[in-house]
């Protein structure tokens, strides 16, 4: 699998990313690690527990780093929910639900990413 | 290998709750520098509060758990760590209020995710060069600073050994007080926190020291070279000395307020006064007798038990110390004996050894403190000094709705102080090569910028100040405006222009 495959898989934005990093050696790297970020489960756990606080730092510490590798299809939740959380309202069901579904399909394709590549 | 002064690596804290964004930052910034990563922002400050002369550069985070970025920023503004360690705030492009809140507790400069290469290196690199030049102008601030005072001091000095050359036992006394009064001062304010002396204040009083004896024009030659001791009449026109040398200050009409001649006052006049009482003219009692004339009376008793003089052999400086302590001189204040106590071996080796090398590091704590001082009318130093420092600073601090600007050479950088770019239209507080500027270019005119560049060039150290007027764009409309710049040089015998100061402001 490419580094263009996979980033068309998830919705990423290929071009853009390549162009801020410069190489696609810096793109693999760093989206590897994503999978290990806790924002996405900090986010879970606190809405679970009802910290809202927390729940809005792993929401947004999720959409940076989104931002940051160009994994829109996942970015677009993510701020819809950082949104809400940092106005202070409730949480819609559709986003947290588009929000799971994105992050599910965004691992599984780096496992198959890291082992066709391995 | 050669070894190279500059091979040390700048050290670099990155404060953001996400280790892949810490980490992404580290991997464009490359292996240029070294890194300390903080996770939150108590993190950080800690970091900061141990090593922040370490630290080049913070790049900070704006959400953090347990105390946010602003909170660092706080931290950074009280303790002053903000005016030595440039902060760039890292923050999504949506967040602008945020920006806004954080340019005004100091941040340099911002970075927005998503992060791109290009721009983070650049506002790093930027950011960097605008502190290294800040540094270069605090030392070139420093130098002039250090040479009007050495002016002023040495001026002081002649006059004194005027007194002294008539006084035969001369020598180097009047040096050795100003250095025992300034290290006691400093001393003093370490043990007794009560006694807030500035590096200022040590510096003035030190001169002022220089003062304590002029009186002793007014003494008739024949009593004050006098071998052996004075008949009981000689002594008691020799105690008017201390009065006499207050009087002939007190008779300057133009300089009785400066803070010097008032503490040379309080010095010439009361240091005979003993901390019982016992002393002359006044007779004054306890901390009645003003700090510096205490000050400068241990030193000046000091000073004289161990040189030699006309009627006695120089007696050695534990001897000295042991002859103080037991009030063979007089009752001194039990504070001044605790502090002679612990500074006695310094006081020694600084009279004895090698010349000191904390005067570097007082004339830095000096030009700091004046750097720090906004308030113009502020007329601490003397007025030689007060002039020359005042056209440097009412650029920066006189009418702040002026658009201020620095201007670098080396690089060829212009630098809006006070967010003023965002009034002209500009992006970013720092243009590069702002002849070729777009954005200059639209604001006033590729024609009026190369004339002001080319009356800059035409500047001299002796007539540095140029004047502009003409229509630029301005607050969103066209004005008329006045250009004031004073261009800046190097000290050396070949004077090289390193760049400029100005502002604009609307005249219409
Ligand atoms: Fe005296």
């Amino acid at each position: 699998m490419t580094v263009r495959q996979l980033y068309d898989k998830v919705g990423g934005d290929y071009e853009n990313t390549l162009a801020r990093f410069l190489t696609e050696e810096r793109m693999v790297r760093f989206a590897l690690k994503f999978p290990a970020d806790q924002s996405y489960a900090l986010l879970k756990n606190s809405l679970e527990s009802g910290d809202m606080k927390e729940a809005f730092r792993g929401a947004h510490t999720l959409k940076g780093v989104c931002q940051n590798l160009g994994f829109t299809a996942l970015y677009e939740p993510a701020h819809r929910v950082t949104e809400d959380l940092r106005a202070g309202n409730q949480v819609k069901e559709e986003d947290l639900r588009e929000l799971e579904e994105r992050y599910k399909e965004l691992l599984d394709a780096l496992r198959a990413f890291g082992e066709s590549n391995a | 290998m050669a070894p190279n002064v500059y091979s040390e690596k700048k050290r670099i804290l990155i404060a953001d709750d996400s280790p892949i964004n810490r980490e992404i930052l580290m991997d464009i910034l490359g292996n240029g520098f070294d890194y300390v990563e903080a996770f939150d922002g108590v993190e950080a400050t800690e970091i900061l509060e141990n090593e922040n002369e370490e630290i080049s550069l913070v790049l900070l985070d704006i959400n953090m758990p347990r105390a946010d970025g602003f909170e660092v920023l706080e931290a950074m503004n009280k303790n002053r760590w903000i005016d030595d360690t440039p902060v760039i705030i890292i923050s999504a492009a949506q967040d602008v209020d945020f920006a806004e809140r954080a340019y005004n507790l100091g941040v340099t400069d911002y970075i927005s995710r998503p992060f791109d290469v290009h721009i983070v290196r650049r506002r790093v690199q930027n950011t960097l060069m605008l502190y290294e030049k800040q540094r270069r102008l605090l030392g070139l601030v420093g130098e002039q600073v250090r040479e009007v005072q050495k002016t002023a001091s040495m001026m002081i000095n002649i006059l004194s050994h005027i007194v002294e050359f008539q006084n035969e036992e001369s020598g180097p006394h009047i040096q050795h007080i100003r250095v025992i009064t300034e290290l006691f001062l400093k001393a003093l304010g370490q043990i007794y926190p009560e006694y807030k002396f500035t590096q200022e204040d040590i510096n003035l009083i030190g001169t002022a020291s220089a003062l304590h004896d002029i009186g002793k024009i007014t003494i008739p030659t024949s009593i004050l070279n006098k071998p052996g001791r004075l008949t009981p009449e000689e002594f008691a026109v020799m105690k008017t000395h201390s009065a006499a040398g207050a009087a002939m200050l007190d008779a300057l009409p133009l300089y009785k307020d400066e803070p010097l001649v008032k503490l040379g006052y309080q010095i010439c006049r009361w240091h005979h006064e003993r901390y019982d009482g016992r002393g002359y003219p006044d007779g004054l009692k306890g901390d009645d007798i003003p700090i510096a004339a205490q000050v400068v009376s241990l030193a000046d008793v000091y000073d004289a038990l161990t040189s030699e003089r006309a009627y006695k052999k120089a007696f050695s400086h534990e001897k000295a110390i042991e002859m103080i302590k037991n009030g063979e001189c007089g009752t001194f204040n039990p504070r001044l004996i605790y502090m002679l106590d612990s500074v006695a071996d310094e006081l020694y080796s600084r009279l004895n050894g090698a010349p000191e090398n904390e005067l570097d590091d007082d004339m830095r704590k000096l030009t700091a403190e004046i750097l720090q001082k906004n308030d113009i009318t502020y007329t601490g130093r003397t007025a030689a000094i007060l002039e020359k420092e005042r056209k440097k600073y009412t650029f920066f601090t006189s009418v702040s709705s002026d658009v201020m600007f620095e201007l670098s050479y080396k690089p060829y950088i212009l630098t809006f102080l006070n967010d003023a770019h965002k009034r002209i239209g500009a992006k970013h507080t720092l243009v590069s090569d702002p002849l070729d500027s777009d954005e200059l270019i639209q604001c006033c005119g590729k024609d009026k910028l190369q004339d002001i560049a080319t009356l800059l060039a035409k500047s001299t150290p002796g007539n540095p100040i140029i004047a502009y007027e003409g229509e630029i764009n301005i607050d969103g409309g066209k004005h008329l405006c006045k250009l004031v710049a004073q261009s800046l040089w190097t000290d050396s015998s070949k004077p090289e222009m390193t760049g400029a100061i100005g502002k604009i402001f609307i005249i219409e």
